[in-house]
């Protein structure tokens, strides 16, 4: 195990090293890729400023509303559809529809509707990560083992307690693995709203650094997407853990 | 006893599971079967007889291709709960502790969780799980999840109890002790068990009377009737009669393994 984290730890002194190194030396101009001095320096300034926590804690809030908001909704809706077949053919036709176009598209429209403010970034968020969350939904409820569906009948469950004791468990760590593959999708529609129109979060900081030039702030933000993207799924692991106690000793 | 109804019977049931393309398989044929309130039958036939495709339709998981079954003379048209099953494959819920799989009957029949507490206790004392009460199944070896099905039915209670190679996955001695518990519930309740197994051994120890199956597809090649004393213990397996009875079984099941095999090394061969 220690062996294993040295690896990774010198790997990535490898690179900072190298990378060092060749804004150091001048093999790159800062102007395409500034030292790790510059960036560490322009990281402390917008952190001292209070401007960096303010933008996490925008992006942050937006795309957990749009993306509460897909779950609240496709979650039972996925289950409706995965076990009740007439939903599932009522819903097809506009799941296949909507689920090519990317979150982007829905920009200029929701902006007609919404304008630029929260109401929209959310809107966005919401329509990148909804058809996921439904696709993942449906088909966890699909694959609930039908051996498992015969017992519970055979012990005397109704509908509903099949749905509620059998159904639901057995499709929860589908559901879950919807849920974490989504949330990263979530955060990048939020970026790419943000960037197009937005005057805070980590878009629109990427975005303005840009456009000052800035190219030291630009990675901080990257850096920074990269760490709060991390810290989510972190989160999202434990959560599944809490949610899913039968799957911690799995024997295989 | 042959003068009341049966509780339980199959009129000549066949099942064909169709694969497509002219790959049916016939798992059982025209087999009719009485079984009579309090009794104890085994089953007893060779792998892919089509043993637990009949326990299923009498559960009513699979409905026959033609004929019916009836418990008390009602036709068994959709899944049914008075047909308690154990599963060959266990069929245990991985997100419920051994408590919550040996409670779940319980708590469908609206019983209170105090009650569901102290039953389930009972049954998972009964099969020597106590201090495993918040396992998950998968925590659990082979033979214990077995164990876990066999309480979770018993504590649940059917008219009749279904029962698909319950002891396979057990040990020996663990087997006999299980025996001996099953016995004595069925000696107890009067319950009407139908018992399948691989085993001639098994199927004297415990039954009153044992279906012989032929080989795919399944039908009755012989009922024999098990008039060992009862109650039985392990030594009624050095009396002359038990030898008798065993090696009438054993004909009669070797016979159809042989036919069996033949039949499946001519179609081998007109298949070159
Ligand atoms: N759902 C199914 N679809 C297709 N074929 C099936 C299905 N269920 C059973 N069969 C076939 O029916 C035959 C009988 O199967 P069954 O499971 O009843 O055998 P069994 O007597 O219980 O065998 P074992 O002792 O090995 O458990 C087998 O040839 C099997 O392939
Ligand atoms: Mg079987």
């Amino acid at each position: 195990m220690r062996l294993i984290w040295l690896l990774s730890l010198s790997s990535v002194a490898m690179v900072l090293a190298l990378w060092a190194v060749a804004t150091g030396r001048g093999w790159v101009t800062p102007i395409f890729l500034p030292s790790p001095e510059m960036v560490f320096q322009e990281a402390r300034l917008v952190f001292l400023s209070g401007d960096l926590a303010q933008d996490i804690a925008m992006s942050t809030k937006r795309v957990f509303g749009g993306y509460a908001l897909a779950a609240l909704v496709s979650v039972p809706l996925g289950v409706l559809m995965g076990v009740w077949r007439p939903a599932k053919a009522i819903m097809d036709p506009f799941v296949s529809l909507l689920r090519p176009l990317p979150s982007i598209t829905w920009i200029p429209m929701t902006m007609l509707w919404l304008g630029i403010g929260e109401s929209q970034k959310i809107a966005i968020v919401f329509v990148g990560s909804w058809i996921y969350i439904l696709l993942y939904t449906i088909e966890s409820t699909k694959r609930v083992d039908p051996l498992l569906i015969r017992a519970a009948r055979n012990l005397g469950a109704s509908d509903l307690a099949l749905m509620w004791e059998v159904i639901l468990p057995g499709a929860l760590p589908g559901i879950l693995t919807g849920l974490k593959v989504t949330l990263a999708i979530a955060w990048s529609c939020v970026l790419s709203a943000e960037m197009i129109a937005a005057q805070n979060g980590l878009g629109a900081l990427i975005w303005r650094a840009k456009a000052w030039g800035n190219l030291a702030l630009v990675l901080v933000g990257m850096v920074c997407i990269s760490i709060t993207v991390l810290i989510a799924d972190w989160i999202a692991n434990r959560i599944e853990r809490l949610l899913l106690p039968w799957e911690r000793n799995r024997r295989v | 006893m042959s003068a009341t109804s049966p509780i339980l019977s199959a009129v000549a049931v066949t099942k064909i599971f169709s694969a497509g393309r002219g790959r049916d398989v016939t798992a059982v044929q025209d087999l009719s079967l009485d079984v009579f309130e309090g009794e104890f039958v085994c089953m007893l036939g060779a792998s892919g007889c089509g043993k637990s495709t009949m326990l299923n339709i009498f559960a009513g998981f699979e409905k026959p291709t033609s004929g019916a079954v009836m418990l008390r003379g009602k036709p068994i048209l959709g899944i049914e709960p008075r047909c308690g099953m154990v599963f060959q494959s266990y069929a245990l819920f991985p997100w419920k502790t051994v408590r919550g799989n040996v409670e779940f009957g319980l708590k469908m029949q609206g019983i209170s969780s105090a009650q569901r507490r102290e039953r389930g206790a009972y049954f998972i004392d009964m099969v020597k799980l106590r201090g495993f009460e918040n396992h998950y199944p998968t925590e659990l070896s082979g033979g214990m999840q077995q164990r876990v099905t066999l309480a979770r039915l018993l504590a649940a209670d059917p008219e009749v109890l279904l029962m698909d190679e319950p002891f396979a996955a057990l040990d020996a001695m663990t087997r006999q002790v299980m025996q001996e518990e099953l016995l004595r519930i069925h000696e107890a309740s009067g319950k009407t068990i139908v018992f399948i197994t691989h085993s001639i051994d098994e199927a004297l120890i415990l039954s009153r009377r044992i279906v012989v199956m032929s080989a795919r597809p399944g039908r009755v090649k012989a009922v024999v009737v098990n008039d060992l004393p009862a109650p039985r213990h392990v030594d009624v397996q050095m009396s002359p009669q038990y030898n008798a009875l065993k090696m009438q079984i054993w004909n009669l099941v070797e016979s159809e393994i042989r036919q069996h095999d033949e039949a499946t090394r001519r179609l081998s061969r007109t298949d070159e």
